[in-house]
């Protein structure tokens, strides 16, 4: 290797300065925020306005129309504008006619024509800045309010105000739907917002115990000293679990040391793991989570797995492993399908629903629809969506001969962590070694490791280590931290879906 | 799959996992910018000289929305009663409910008594004149630039409903907080 080449290396492989993207790309992402939050800051400004707007001296006249229908929409020379308002028990109207105008008028009238001849008794005002000589209002007619101002500048905002006495428009029964909506104040919808999460939650912890009861299956009385059949450990935890995790990756880690096709290292300065011999019985995705670990190198060192861990948020090989153990669980009749799929049915609809409520929520910000609180209730939707995307992987999917190797499973299981210490034979810790994979997938390791505490521990062979004259329980102690870290770093690594 | 896509996925995915925090973030900061604290700019010289143009502040959007009313002298942001959807304003609260404004000889009078205000200077100009006899849930809210400020002397008292929030802390170009003004009243 010439130099140039070994310095690159060198440069790539440095811990202490070393260029990780997933950090890289994080600070990116959080000086982007920064960044749009200074945009944001730039624009949320309250205006400290002023009024020194000087008066033109042109001498145009002008009037405007605007008109109620009897369902409270509101037209401005024709075009409609909006509808009404139930404001303390009236149907308000506040509408600027005129901003900004960019003319001056001498005499401006603005005619409001009133449903039912209700002008006597609608209380009525103008509203006037930036600009205006005078200004009133007064009843024409039964039908007709004017609102007259002089010597309108062309910077002036104009106002007109009426407050029609209740039962003069006849609402919609939608309109009377968002007006009960428009009523309600901060704290329902906060409340709403809490209460749908709440609702959703409930009803996904009734609807999974309501599968897991119908799928239960009873602790059996039996106990078998042998597994019932020759399944991969991580295939066993997949039916025990109904999902793979981080206990079937460490299980294959450890029953793939068992088997010599990988040696763990538990040095002074950190844990490694070294190939062992070729193997070509080799299972799809034990040869991926192998090709995971070292890639192209013989051994593979702490920073160097932590360096993979850390260059990645998703890893295509483990989402590969996890597929793979699904497949081979599916295969056999023991699910009736295969629960990825499943999985990602009910993730999509749970992020489908999570986009709409967060378009929702924009958009309910933006127009302020129904009210400016609805903002809580999409809020409560999102949340309501994550509780469905994340609850679907613990929906039982095991069929009946499923149910049935799991019995058998479980009888094992019972054996695994019987309390009774296992009598010695000259084999005895083959056996503890032999069974450990499926003790871990079966969440008796500990027990499985009691049962032989009284026996003399040799280590295995392919667990090579600094420390010497070790017991049983620093065996365990030095080998679950080491395999427990990788499998659950490995695990996180998967993509969305493949949990 | 081209190999510096799949880089790009895989190494990761992280543009997945990047917007996914992105979108929480967004969201409670939207949130509570919108309901609880926000952070603006002062647009304008009408609060001058106790408050810059351009100056950055904090506001407590959840005050007024209980039982709290505002107070003679708070800094509040309001809504424009003429444009609530578009136009909110920076004003000092002034008169309360049910009492009789005057404004008369650059003298602005609460129930017929001299109102000292500290942050105007001595001699400065306070026009229109005019009455204002404000109603049960009316406020009437100047800026602290008489000459220059549209306020409740051009558009009338503004009813609580209107009240978006109080300022409670100035953040630059000084961090300091925004205190109430002592009056005679």
């Amino acid at each position: 290797m010439n130099k140039k080449s070994a310095a690159k290396v060198a440069k790539r492989r440095s811990g202490l300065i070393g260029f990780y993207s997933r950090k890289f790309i994080f600070f990116c992402g959080v000086f982007l925020l920064a960044f749009l939050a200074f945009n944001f800051i730039q624009t949320n400004k309250y205006s400290a306005d002023v009024e020194s707007i000087n008066i033109g001296n042109s001498n145009q006249n002008s009037v405007i129309s605007v008109s109620v229908d009897d369902n409270g929409i509101i037209r401005l020379n024709g075009k409609n504008v909006g509808k009404t308002e139930l404001v303390n028990g009236y149907d308000e109207i506040r509408l600027p006619v005129l901003d900004n105008g960019g003319e001056y008028y001498d005499q401006l009238k603005i005619l409001l024509s009133l449903p039912k001849g209700s002008a006597y008794k609608t209380k009525h005002e103008i509203l006037a800045i930036h600009g205006v000589g005078s200004t009133q209002t007064y009843v024409n007619d039964p039908d007709t309010i004017e609102y007259d101002a002089s010597q309108v500048s062309a910077y002036a905002t104009i106002t007109i105000v009426a407050q029609i006495p209740k039962g003069v428009i006849n609402h919609p029964i939608i309109d009377q739907i968002i007006n009960f909506f428009r009523g309600l104040e901060f704290n329902v919808w906060l409340l709403l917002a809490l209460v749908l999460p709440i609702i959703t939650f409930l009803y996904m912890t009734f609807f999974l115990r309501y599968l897991y009861r119908i799928n239960k299956i009873d602790s059996p009385d039996r106990e078998i000293s042998a597994p019932p059949m020759a399944l991969p450990p991580a295939i066993v935890g997949a039916l025990f679990r109904g999902k793979v995790g981080s206990r079937e990756i460490a299980a294959t880690l450890i029953d793939l040391a068992r088997r010599k096709d990988i040696v763990i290292l538990d040095r002074e300065r950190g844990f490694a793991f070294s190939k062992g011999r070729f193997d070509d019985r080799l299972l799809g995705y034990e040869k991926i989570l192998l090709s995971k670990i070292f890639r192209n190198n013989l051994t593979s060192d702490r920073a160097e797995i932590e360096r993979r861990i850390n260059n990645h948020l998703y890893s295509k090989k483990m989402s590969i492993v996890s597929a793979g153990i699904y497949a081979i669980t599916t295969r056999l009749g023991y699910f009736k399908v295969n629960p990825r799929s499943i999985h990602a049915k009910y993730r999509l609809i749970g992020i489908l629903t999570f986009l709409f409520g967060l378009t929702a929520f924009i958009l309910s910000l933006r127009f302020q629809l129904i009210s400016t609180y609805s903002s809580f209730f999409w809020v409560g939707m999102m949340v309501s969506a994550l509780i469905v995307a994340f609850s679907a992987s613990n929906i039982p999917l095991r069929t009946q001969i499923g149910n049935e190797a799991l019995s058998n499973w479980l009888a094992f299981k019972k054996f695994l962590s019987n309390p009774k210490p296992i009598p010695y034979t000259p084999t005895v810790i083959e056996l503890f070694e032999a069974y450990l994979p499926y003790a871990i997938v079966l969440d008796c390791e500990v027990e499985w490791a009691k049962r032989f505490e009284e026996h003399n521990f040799i280590i295995p062979e392919w667990f090579l280590t600094d420390k010497v004259g070790l017991g049983l329980d620093e065996f365990c102690l030095s080998l679950f931290p080491i395999v427990s870290y990788v499998a659950r770093s490995f695990a996180a690594l998967r993509e969305p879906g493949f949990e | 799959m081209n190999s510096s896509i799949s880089k790009l996925l895989y190494g990761g995915g992280i543009f997945f996992d990047i917007l996914k925090w992105l979108i929480l973030v967004v969201i409670v900061v939207t949130i509570i910018n919108s309901y609880w604290y926000s952070i603006f700019l002062v647009d304008g010289v009408s609060m001058e000289t106790s408050f810059m143009n351009k100056q950055m502040m904090l506001s407590d959007k959840s005050f007024y929305r209980g039982e709290a009313d505002p107070e003679r002298g708070e800094v509040v942001i309001v809504k424009y009663p003429g444009d609530p959807q578009n136009k909110q304003y920076l004003k000092r609260v002034i008169g309360l409910p049910t009492e009789k404004v005057v404004i008369a000889k650059n003298k602005v009078y609460i129930n017929g008594k001299a109102l000292e205000e500290s942050y105007i200077s001595p001699g400065t100009e306070i026009f229109p004149s005019g009455t204002w006899t404000l109603k049960n849930n009316e406020y009437f809210l100047m800026g602290d630039n008489r000459p220059q400020s549209n306020d409740s002397r051009y558009f009338g008292p503004v009813e609580k409903r209107f009240f978006v929030g109080k300022a409670i802390f100035m953040i630059y170009p000084v961090f300091q907080g925004v205190g109430l003004p002592r009056y005679n009243i």
